[in-house]
């Protein structure tokens, strides 16, 4: 493994992060009897290395933030959480996450709470707009950057495929997507349904560049963000597991849909904690 | 009409460096002005109508204020959805100019047809739906679209429609009356006006004629204003009779529990499989100059 010396957090104190956002999301979950518990599990590593490494998002210098879209919508959930430890959503209001006469919707309405930057929920919309923003970005000479985060199932869309097509023609070196590549979709795995792979030379052949990474493992996230672009929009297929972190969740198609009751929930926190310890 | 829009956005343009013009390979020979002027801010996003759209919604997130040129069908039908999430949904000052409505390019078949393009914009809250009827109109709503911050589809024909208006016109948002009579109101919006302009003479004063070019929100208080004195409301539209503003009118009728008469002219909701251009589908359809003042004339007899 290659180590990164230029981690803002060490890498335990990611893990630790990752832990807590985990939990949230099985205390929501658990609360609203949510669905698309093991897509937020997921990406919850994803999230934490752009909220607490890798991007510039501070409540201090809000306006010039960096922008994060989770195109992957449905796994709005695992945003709140990340956004709540942040400090940018309050614990409140994060806990009436569903909840009748609560603000925050299972799928992103931007006008809910402060750092849902679209709304989202149809797939193959967030990744495309994400490209909007960093092209306006681009040509005003704002140096920020733009990520977005897209599932494997939604790679499936056309819109996908449209938007990389133009972005590598544009020049939109200033965004990076992040494909969280789960391998389980609603009903099926990606390379089952269709010709998924080789899902690195599809995007090389659009004109991106693509890295291929643990996207469970902070350094290599982390190595993934450092690798130079080379004028192109970046990448970074994730390879990650769904529910990952909750040993009955992992890998399980069921539970893009199952929910959590209360005896699973009791199992699901002390997994969490016995992994924690385990560290 | 599209070059007075085209025109009026290039000339906001020289002053609003926020101004963006997107086409999705549409407006040769149309935008090739706007596109030396600004190049930095033009795009031609091709044939791939779903991003077109979601990434315009980006690109007015992060300040610009968008105006999207095409087709109506690859403008509001193929990506309805992204319309309807990232652009109202998200209440992003985004302009959409659709040409093309109606029967403007038949015979070019069903699929360049824009016959439903007024009932489905009417489902889409914050949008504001303008149909102008001549190149007077069409100045003022690029206008109201430039000055709006809210979504915006603009639905005009092509070009050369004949000037209606023959005075200013003071606000847009509003019908625009633009012959007086005292029976009869016709109601229109769009190049359909041209053939109603035609019948004038034969009328005479008994026909009111209203243009409403902004069909979403209709004023309904000052229309109801200028209908004073009218028994019947006839709408006429390039439109498909059900979904369109006969349908906005019938509802009002209702709601309002308003004593009018109503007649509806439009196109007969079905797949249309004639050869015709586009003077030969009005009158296929009943919405020629001819049927126009037949319906008129039945109003004024069956009273």
């Amino acid at each position: 493994m290659t180590v990164s010396t230029n981690m803002r957090n060490t890498e335990k104190e990611l893990i630790s992060i990752a832990k807590e956002a985990r939990k949230l999301i099985i205390e929501v979950a658990h609360r609203s009897k949510s669905a698309h518990v093991g897509s937020s599990l997921s990406c919850v590593d994803l999230l934490v290395a752009l909220y607490f490494d890798e991007l510039t998002i501070n409540e201090k210098d809000w306006l010039n933030r960096d922008i994060f879209v989770l195109s992957k919508a449905h796994a709005a959930m695992a945003l709140y959480a990340v956004l709540t430890v942040k400090g940018i959503i309050d614990k409140e209001t994060f806990l009436n996450y569903l909840q009748n006469d609560g603000t925050l919707p299972a799928h992103l309405d931007r006008f809910s709470a402060k750092g849902i930057e679209v709304s989202a929920g149809s797939l193959g919309h967030g990744f495309n707009m994400a490209l909007g923003m960093a092209y306006g970005y681009k040509i005003k000479q704002d140096n920020r950057r733009v990520c977005a985060l897209i599932g494997d199932g939604e790679s499936e869309e056309g819109s996908i495929w449209e938007g990389a097509l133009f972005a590598s023609k544009l020049g939109i070196d200033n965004f990076t997507a992040i494909l969280d590549y789960n391998n389980l979709q609603g009903y099926g795995k990606p390379n089952e349904i269709c010709s998924y792979e080789p899902v690195i030379d599809k995007w090389k052949a659009f004109g991106w560049e693509p890295y291929r990474i643990n996207g469970h493992n902070f350094v290599e996230i982390n190595n993934a963000f450092k690798e130079p672009n080379n004028g192109k929009p970046k990448i970074i297929i994730a390879e990650t597991v769904k529910g990952k972190g909750v040993s009955f969740m992992e890998n399980e198609l069921k539970w893009h849909y199952f929910i959590v009751t209360d005896e699973l929930r009791e199992k699901a926190m002390q997994d969490l904690s016995r992994n924690i310890n385990a560290e | 009409m599209r070059n007075s829009i085209i025109k009026k956005i290039t000339e906001y343009s020289r002053n609003d460096k926020s101004i963006f013009l997107i086409t999705g390979d549409a407006g040769y020979g149309i935008l090739d002005e706007y596109k030396k002027n600004f190049p930095d801010r033009f795009l031609n996003l091709g044939v791939a109508e779903q991003n077109m759209i979601s990434f315009s919604a980006g690109l007015a997130l992060t300040g610009y204020k968008v105006f999207i040129y095409n087709i109506i069908p690859f403008l509001l039908y193929r990506c309805y959805e992204q319309v309807r999430n990232d652009i109202c949904y998200q209440k992003l000052p985004v302009t959409l100019i659709g040409i093309g409505s109606g029967v403007t390019y038949a015979p070019q078949g069903v699929t360049h047809y824009s016959i439903e393009d007024i009932a489905l914009a009417r489902t889409l809250p914050n949008l504001v739906v303008l149909s102008p009827a001549d190149p007077v109109e069409a100045e003022k709503c690029a206008e109201f679209a430039l000055e709006c911050e809210a979504p915006v589809y603009i639905r005009i024909a092509k070009s050369g429609e004949p000037i209606i208006h023959k005075d200013k016109i003071e606000d847009i948002s509003k019908p625009q009356v633009i012959r007086g009579g005292d029976a009869v109101a016709v109601l229109f919006h769009g190049s359909i006006g041209g053939e109603i302009m035609t019948v004038l003479d034969d009328v005479k004063n008994t026909a009111k004629i209203i243009s409403i070019p902004m069909i979403q929100p209709i004023d309904f208080d000052y229309l109801l204003g200028i209908l004073k004195g009218i028994h019947t409301l006839i709408t006429v539209e390039e439109h498909f009779i059900e979904g369109g503003l006969g349908s906005i009118i019938s509802d009002w009728i209702v709601r309002e529990c308003l004593p009018f008469e109503l007649k509806k002219l439009g196109i007969k909701n079905e797949f249309i499989h004639a050869i015709k251009d586009n003077n030969g589908m009005r009158s296929f359809y009943g919405i020629s100059s001819e049927s126009i003042k037949e319906a008129i004339k039945e109003s004024l007899t069956s009273r």
